[in-house]
């Protein structure tokens, strides 16, 4: 034991330790570098056509398999078909952000008001409301959309087809993200908080408010995030509830001109528009997401993620 | 029970820019109940999972019975460990649990729920077999962990802060139990915590580890009584520091200068001249009348004392402005509480302990030390 | 309780209902409702002369006009839903395969394996989720258009490159169910294998099992529910699809139920049958979604 410490050794990573991994049995602690390479080819999968989509509508010729030159002729350029002089194109882009503008305004107040009551209120009434709430997350969008459909023809008929009808069904549609993710953040905070306001003389009403919604902030932003580039990508309920060609946004336009109509690279171009707002979105309410709950955690990043994501 | 020998040889690991391990050699002996005590932080744990496989060495051998394990994967490894979090299986009851790893060391299916049966008798779970984990108390998963781990017989069971996350009530009845039951299997045991009690009232011997090193290793007495180094003597316990000078030496003594005052010490290195640091246990310095005419006596004055029930803290303010906290036993009738008493603080010899210059002691100086101690104990 | 807090507990009682009301009102009014109206387009009748819908509201009065005539379409002697009833359950079993079998590699590496570099993976796996179904639709029929760059690259390498992939393939609307639901599906399945503990796995080792046996006897039961969450993720929306079918390839040999359902709603004279069906698939899917939020529910308490 006389050499019991020897500090020599330590210093470079002896050879022979790190040789002895390779036994007759393989490293134990390798690296999977199969479901690495794997990981990979699913990333390229899943984002290059979308960039080949994004190249394309800078086309300059009006093909979506060859490349022809840089231009932006799809975007503002051409006359009649580029998106800023097409009626048709730019009214979609405009229907597509009132759309999602007005259903997070209605939508995310809505959701957290109705999960903190569901949260705290404890009955059987407020158990059913929730379970409603959950089915109206994992219900299939085509059946949703059908029963809105019956409904505003055949009772709600001053609602009727349109703007308003698919403001009402997104909300709906929509309404569980809020809901869900704050109440997931309400059971992480507990009632505590609740009650040392209380303690110190708050009424419940400013207890919520001055306690509770700012500690809900970050979970209001994130479902925000969420509502806004939802309705941005939402197209069976739209499609359903939309009238005439006015209250058509981008994905119902794209939709119906994917087979002939106004296609070529006008159609990428507005694709492009649609990935770039949800994606500005996604990236702004992540970096306010980060920026709300700094210091609150040390795995941050992925945190954030996640809970932008609504995972 | 045969085997169970471990020893580590300058044993390493790096993550990344960090050194959690820095070269660290120990052995323990066949059926010893080893404990690495430690902060958090301290590499304690990282040196565990060395020694179960869950991370490979970036440096240095780990012998299991003299043969180097290192770069072996954990399942071939004749070790357990009992996690801190317990790591019970959700989805399979008590029993399942138990009997899940003994399908994979060919023991026989007649005796596998025989030996099941036994281990939870071990650990006082018989009649819980058909519980799920998520059913049981924290004591009573802890246990389970254990039962899972000693029915495979391993040489030695790794135990990764076993009590940490139990009541202190249950924590300290367990850890009783624990000991009985590493006495009666004879298993050698590895444990590991940041509980200093624990580590005391458990083990046969122990490491004090800090920032990836080993300060010391020894008994529980050893270590308790002559720490080796100021972060021994500051982590185990309650130590009174002062400073003072050595002023003469005599076989295995020596003269300590403090103001005016001499005081004798025979322990720790008495060897050492000039600026000293002397510790001293707070239990081993009695207080006496002002004025007592006591050899290895300062005179001081009370400043504050408090009652924990079996015992009275006094602090004491020495003359010289340094505050040392002393340690009566509750008789029933304490009455050196008063503030602004005038008293004698009395230093035994043997409870003065010097540890030599400076704030830290040269790593020289601690690996001496530490090697020392190890041969000694060994 | 004294009578003091027992008015403090009911007047914040009234806080919470006042909180709940207007989400539940909305979700009552547009949710509830909305199938109330779809049973009583399915229960009335037809106008004849202008082929609309004659909703009837009052349960006592429904008739069976409409189910009749969708019973005559399933079993009588022109069924023709049939098939469309088939293929849907065939192209969701295979395209659900599929995907876990490409999603949980992904989901399962990235959770466990991809240590510092989690946080790029993790937005590499998010982004598709946040670009638009149609935008991820748009672009792989830019591709497999004829003269498309997939045919290109085909025939550059000796393989035969005219194929007309979008003209009604089975084996192109199920790479588009797959192509479709998978990002959602690997967030899933990343969010549970996340919250795996390591030390189970490190425990299953230490008890002597290899890499393999550990994956089998530990790792897949502690995925069970990542794999029933994301099955039902994947499956549920798969069956109700119409529009994946319809950019892919828009020819009847591919039709989907939620295609029959879709036309039915608009072909004039037929929406009260579109109605019945619709409720038929509903009424088949709620074992299924009352499943799912049951077990989601349990699992999240059982596992935590």
């Amino acid at each position: 034991m006389a050499t019991a410490i020897d500090k020599t050794v330590s210093a470079p990573p002896s050879p022979a330790a790190v040789g002895a991994h390779r036994g007759f049995r393989g490293n134990p602690w390798r690296r999977p570098w199969a479901m690495e390479g794997f990981t990979w080819l699913y990333i390229i999968w899943s984002i290059v056509p979308i960039g080949i989509a994004v190249l394309f509508s800078f086309n300059k010729g009006a093909s979506q398999a060859t490349w022809q030159g840089f231009s932006t002729k799809w975007y503002i350029g051409a006359q009649v078909t580029s998106v800023l002089h097409n009626p048709s194109l730019h009214h979609a882009v405009i229907q597509t952000l009132i759309l999602a503008g007005l259903t997070t305004l209605i939508c995310v107040p809505l959701g957290v008001a109705f999960a903190i009551g569901i949260d705290r209120w404890r009955s059987r009434t407020a158990n059913g409301l929730n379970f409603v709430m959950i089915f109206s997350f994992v219900i299939p969008e085509l059946l949703l959309a059908v029963a809105l459909f019956m409904l505003v023809t055949q009772a709600l008929t001053f609602i009727g087809l349109g703007t308003d009808a698919e403001v009402a069904g997104l909300v709906v549609w929509n309404l569980s993200w809020p809901a869900i993710i704050v109440r997931a953040r309400l059971a992480s905070i507990g009632s505590s908080y609740e009650e040392a306001a209380s303690d110190l003389g708050a009424p419940r009403l400013s207890a919520v408010g001055r306690v509770l919604l700012p500690m809900l902030t970050p979970a209001m932003l994130a479902s925000a995030v969420l509502v806004f580039a939802s309705t941005i990508d939402d197209f069976v309920i739209v499609e359903q509830l939309s009238s005439t060609a006015s209250t058509q946004p981008m994905s119902v336009l794209i939709y119906a001109n994917v087979h002939g109509g106004l296609s070529g690279p006008a159609l990428n171009a507005l694709a492009t528009i649609m990935l770039v707002v949800s994606l500005l979105a996604a990236v702004i309410g992540f970096f306010a997401y980060r920026w709300l709950t700094r210091g609150e955690r040390t795995e941050g990043t992925a945190e954030a993620l996640a809970t932008i994501a609504g995972i | 029970m045969s085997g169970g020998h471990v020893q580590l040889e300058s044993l390493t690991k790096r993550f990344d820019d960090v050194t959690a391990v820095d070269g660290i050699s120990l052995e323990v002996q066949p059926g010893e109940f080893f404990s690495l005590l430690g902060p958090s932080g301290c590499g304690k744990t990282t040196t565990l999972r060395m020694i179960a496989g869950f991370e490979p060495p970036s440096a240095g051998k780990i012998l299991l019975d003299g043969t180097d394990v290192a770069s072996w994967a954990p399942n071939r490894r004749n070790v357990n460990t009992v996690f801190q979090n317990y790591a019970l299986f959700p989805f399979l009851n008590v029993e399942e649990n138990v009997a899940f790893g003994m399908r994979y060391q060919s023991v026989p299916k007649a005796q596998r729920s025989s030996r099941v049966a036994e281990a939870l008798e071990l650990v006082q779970l018989s009649g819980y077999g058909k519980r799920r984990p998520n059913q049981l108390s924290g004591g009573q998963q802890q246990r389970v962990a254990l039962a899972r781990a000693l029915v495979l017989r391993p040489a030695v069971l790794l135990l990764d802060e076993p009590l940490g996350a139990l009541d202190a009530k249950i924590r300290k009845q367990l850890r009783i139990e624990l000991k009985a039951l590493q006495e009666e299997v004879g298993i050698t045991f590895v444990f590991v915590t940041h509980d200093q009690e624990e580590a005391l009232s458990m083990s046969d011997r122990m490491a004090v580890m800090n920032e990836g090193q080993i300060e010391q290793i020894g008994s529980p007495a050893e270590v308790y009584e002559d720490p080796g180094t100021m972060f021994v003597a500051d982590f185990l316990g309650v130590s009174n520091l002062m400073e003072a000078e050595a002023v003469g030496w005599r076989d295995g003594e020596c003269t300590l200068q403090v103001g005016e005052f001499h005081l004798r010490s025979c322990c720790g290195e008495v060897g050492t001249r000039g600026p000293v640091k002397v510790v001293v246990r707070p239990e081993r310095i009695q207080l006496l009348e002002h004025g007592a005419s006591q050899e290895n006596s300062l005179p001081g004055m009370i400043q504050r004392s408090v009652y924990v029930g079996s015992t009275l803290h006094v602090f004491v303010q020495l003359f010289e402005g340094t505050t040392i906290q002393v340690w009566i036993t509750n008789t029933g009738q304490a009455d050196a509480g008063t503030a602004g008493t005038p008293v004698s603080v009395h230093l035994p010899a043997e409870a003065l302990r010097v540890l030599g210059a400076g704030d830290e002691p040269a790593p020289a100086e601690r690996e001496g030390e530490a090697a020392g101690t190890v041969a000694a104990g060994a | 309780m004294s009578a003091r807090d027992r008015t403090f507990t009911r007047r914040s009682r009234w806080l919470w209902i006042g909180l709940a009301a207007p989400g539940a009102v909305w979700l009552i009014v547009l949710f509830v409702v909305p199938f109330y109206a779809m049973l009583a387009v399915a229960g009335g009748g037809l106008n004849n002369f202008f082929q609309t819908v004659i909703p009837v509201w009052n349960p006592l009065h429904w008739s069976t006009f409409n189910l009749n005539a969708v019973w005559q379409n399933i079993t009588g002697p022109n069924a023709f839903i049939g098939a469309p009833a088939l293929r849907t359950l065939l192209y969701t079993a295979v395209a659900s395969i599929l995907s876990l079998a490409i999603a949980y590699p992904v989901a399962y590496f990235v959770a466990r394996y991809a240590g510092r570099r989690k946080t790029m993976f993790l937005v590499l796996l998010v982004a598709p989720f946040w670009i638009s179904y149609m935008m991820r639709m748009l672009a792989w029929i830019d591709l497999l258009q004829q003269g498309g760059l997939f045919n290109s690259a085909l025939s550059s390498l000796g393989l035969p490159g005219n194929t007309d992939w979008l003209g009604g393939k089975s084996v192109t609307v199920i790479f588009g169910l797959v192509y479709g639901y998978i990002p959602y599906l690997i967030l899933v399945l990343y969010a549970f294998l996340d919250r795996i503990d390591p030390s189970l796995l490190e425990a299953a080792r230490d008890l002597g099992l290899s890499k393999w046996r550990t994956f089998w006897r530990v790792t897949i039961p502690l995925s069970k529910p990542a794999l029933v969450a994301g099955t039902f993720i994947t499956v549920l929306p798969m069956l109700g699809d119409y529009y994946t079918n319809q950019l892919l390839s828009a020819a009847p040999g591919t039709t989907m139920i939620g295609n029959v359902i879709e036309g039915q709603l608009n072909a004039p004279g037929e929406t009260g049958q579109g109605a019945v069906l619709a409720l038929m698939l509903l009424v088949v899917l709620l074992v299924p979604m009352g499943y799912y939020v049951i077990y989601t529910a349990r699992a999240s308490r059982d596992y935590a």
